[in-house]
């Protein structure tokens, strides 16, 4: 299978949130800081690269009526150990995402991944896609964590950026990250619920403008191609 | 064709309808006519930022409204003055001391957000100008929860009622508008002044309004509050809050009340039920304006439950309708 | 029946492994999460009474089921912990007692509030500070704003809130039972 294709898909026409709209609880509960989207993301990439490879590795000895629970049971297995090794290493990201880490058991798109592509794909791609369908998983939590920062609090890069002694990354969750703007000035509502549901309607509806033009730009050059083709017959 | 459509908007209620000359323009522009006495009496009590939140509020309304329709090459409805009217309503449900730059951030809101990203004027399931203000007062809650008067802060008189103190405010200050609120709700007298108004030029019915304040008044009648007679309570309920004001000018906002006449019986005494909820057992003093919100959710299915017998058909074959619908919806 | 016994065995001998892995891994970070929480009690101790040593006292008072360990400072005053529950899960909570039974500070051990929201209570930003800077000084008779008290809640945390200034009260009362 093409990686280049393999990449936009995970990237842009499939966007596990944007385009198949699958994980957007937590995309829309955690994303208030760079430094929760940031670590989510790159826990859900690891989490879903694992359990890709492990259950593709599987596929063939996997019976098709217990699919399910063995999906959800390496699932499991891969989430606790990520949860572990988070409490035990970064506690400060741990505790930010809260209930978070040990949802991802039920985020559908590892279970989504797992059922649509890894049961009947070999390791390799299921290991790229993992890692694509990961970040674009990570892109979307880290363009929704601007965005509310920014409205919400007037900041960017809250818990991972420090300015205060030169710049610098802080990889504990204690940077104050930059301020743009006082925050008092700041739309709290965005770092509610609310905004989650708000920036993320609002991406969608980007992305789908977006597809939806370049289908269209697509779809003229095929035509404009077969015209010129018909006239040169 | 479509152009006509958008102006003559007026599919308030079912067949048969009544052609008339009112437009949206001229109905938009009673509104602002009925608000002349807030705002004046808002200016008189708060001073000229009043004037200033008015005129800026107006124009960044306008502002938003004209910048969305062109960017979408959409037609441009500036001029049927609902966007003006929605950022003068937004601001007569701010305190005094509201900065001129959150007034903007909530037309923004309530103009781009609410009104015009589902599909414009008569489209939208909120009012725009309540949820404006629900989205500021959620965003700034430290700056709009109080009432500023010339550096001071001071407390409402639902603020007193709901602790239970003394109110210091005598039922005719209330009614007159001696008392410290929102800059529209203030002056019962001069609400009632632009409602007797807008009855008077048939902008609004008088259903929805008296169906709201009634049942506030009855609710707080029955059960009162220790430490007041009921009568008192009731009355200052009825005057003292934003009842009055956003049940004359929110709660009958066309696009987003039912049609049906017994449904806006119902939604306004649910306006009312919800408020006086709020009132007793919520976290703020206030609450019409979260009742108005709520209720304008529900406005699809209380025109659906209030459903008219059309004309020409009989009872039982009314009846009969309705059962045949319910069968093939199950 | 084979293919039943044969479905059971796969879903077996896979969640046999996943376990062994997950007890390995478990063997490994539990040394660590260990000292992790225990450094940060200790932290939480010193930032909610000033004093250098801590003596745990006996405590199982029935009437405050909430209350796991009393620690006293001597002279100072005492560090209450207690575990209750929170808006989404269990918060466990160190308040600062002085001798004068008003709260000298109080630090959140362990939670599971929502991001963003609730977990602002623990967390070491503005908001949270600003929080917490609340409680000291306050005394059994703490509440919450709306509640005729003058504790502000965490915006869109009035669970979270009302939570912990009840904690506060009972482990200040917690104190005062021991007099």
């Amino acid at each position: 299978m093409n990686r280049k294709k393999q990449f936009t898909e995970g990237l842009i026409t499939n966007n596990p949130v944007l385009v198949q709209q699958i994980g957007m609880c937590a995309t829309m509960a955690i994303t208030t800081t760079l430094f929760n989207g940031v670590g989510m993301g790159l826990s859900v990439l690891i989490i879903l690269t694992c359990c890709n490879v492990v259950i593709s590795a599987i596929r063939k000895i996997i019976p098709g009526e217990i699919r399910l629970a063995i999906f959800v049971v390496v699932i499991a297995g891969f989430v606790t150990i990520v949860d572990l090794l988070l409490q035990a290493f970064v506690p400060a990201l741990s505790e930010a995402l809260g209930v978070f880490i040990p949802l991802i058991v039920v985020n559908c798109i590892i279970i989504g991944r797992a059922e649509a592509f890894c049961q009947k794909s070999p390791v390799k791609d299921s290991f790229f896609d993992g890692i694509f369908q990961g970040l674009g998983y990570t892109c979307v939590l880290i363009v929704m964590c601007v965005v509310r920062e920014f409205l919400g609090a007037g900041r960017f890069g809250g818990g991972l950026i420090d300015v205060t002694n030169g710049f610098r990354f802080t990889l504990d969750g204690t940077g104050a990250g930059i301020q743009i703007f006082p925050e008092s000035y700041g739309m709290s509502i965005m770092s509610l619920p609310f905004g989650g549901f708000l920036t993320l309607g609002f991406l969608i509806a980007a992305m789908q403008y977006a597809l939806k033009k370049a289908e269209d730009k697509k779809a003229k050059r095929a035509e404009e191609e077969k015209k010129e083709a018909e006239e040169s017959c | 064709m479509n152009e006509t459509k958008e102006k003559l908007l007026f599919d308030v209620t079912y067949q048969p309808q009544v052609r008339t000359v009112r437009d949206t323009q001229r109905i938009m522009l009673d509104v602002i006519v009925a608000t002349l006495p807030i705002v004046g009496f808002g200016v008189y009590r708060f001073g000229w930022h009043v004037l200033l939140l008015v005129v800026s509020s107006m124009a960044a309304a306008v502002f938003f409204e004209w910048g969305y329709r062109r960017l979408l090459k959409k037609s441009l409805t500036i001029d049927d003055l609902s966007a003006a009217v929605t950022g003068l309503l937004l601001v007569m449900v701010l305190p005094p001391q509201t900065p001129v730059w959150m007034a903007v951030i909530g037309d923004f809101f309530a103009i781009v957000i609410v009104k015009q990203l589902y599909g414009g004027i008569g489209k939208n399931f909120l009012n725009p100008a309540l949820a404006g203000r629900a989205f500021l007062t959620a965003s700034y809650s430290g700056v709009l929860t109080v009432v500023v008067i010339d550096g001071v802060t001071t407390a409402t008189p639902l603020g007193f009622l709901k602790a239970g103190e003394a109110m210091p405010f005598t039922l005719a200050q209330s009614f007159f508008g001696a008392i410290p609120g929102s800059i529209g709700e203030i002056s019962s007298f001069a609400i009632l002044a632009g409602a007797a108004y807008l009855i008077a030029r048939k902008v609004i019915r008088w259903r929805i309004p008296l169906a709201v304040i009634g049942t506030v008044f009855c609710v707080s009648l029955i059960f009162g509050h220790s430490g007041y007679s009921h009568l008192d309570w009731a009355l200052q309920n009825v005057c003292a809050g934003g009842v009055m004001f956003t049940g004359i000018f929110m709660a009958t906002d066309y696009a987003t009340s039912p049609v049906t006449i017994n449904g806006q019986v119902l939604y306004g005494i649910g306006i009312g039920l919800l408020t006086m909820l709020i009132r007793y057992f919520g976290g703020y003093a206030e609450g019409c304006s979260y009742a108005i919100l709520i209720m304008n959710l529900c406005t699809w299915s209380i025109d659906k439950l209030c459903h008219r017998r059309q004309f020409g058909v009989s009872r039982a074959e009314f009846a009969a309708q309705k059962k045949a619908k319910k069968e093939a919806v199950s | 029946m084979n293919k039943i016994l044969k479905l059971s065995l796969v879903l077996f001998l896979i969640s046999a492994i996943v376990a062994g892995v997950l007890g390995v891994i478990n063997n490994i970070t539990a040394p660590v999460i260990d000292a992790q929480r225990q450094a940060k009690t200790a932290a939480a101790f010193a930032s909610v009474l000033k004093a250098d040593r801590f003596e745990e006292l006996e405590f199982n008072n029935p009437d405050f089921p909430t209350v796991q360990t009393v620690h006293k400072a001597e002279g100072v005053g005492y560090v209450v912990t207690s575990v209750f529950s929170g808006a989404q899960g269990n918060i466990t909570l160190a308040v600062g007692v002085d001798n004068d039974y008003k709260c000298t500070g109080i630090s959140v051990i362990e939670h599971s509030e929502t991001s963003g929201l609730g977990a602002n209570a623990a967390s070491t930003g503005e908001v949270g500070v600003n929080f917490r800077a609340q409680f000291v000084g306050q005394d059994e008779g703490i509440a919450l704003a709306n509640a005729g008290g003058s504790i502000d809640a965490l915006t869109g945390a009035t669970i979270t809130s009302r939570a912990i200034t009840e904690a506060v009260a009972t482990s200040i009362r917690a104190v005062k039972s021991l007099a």
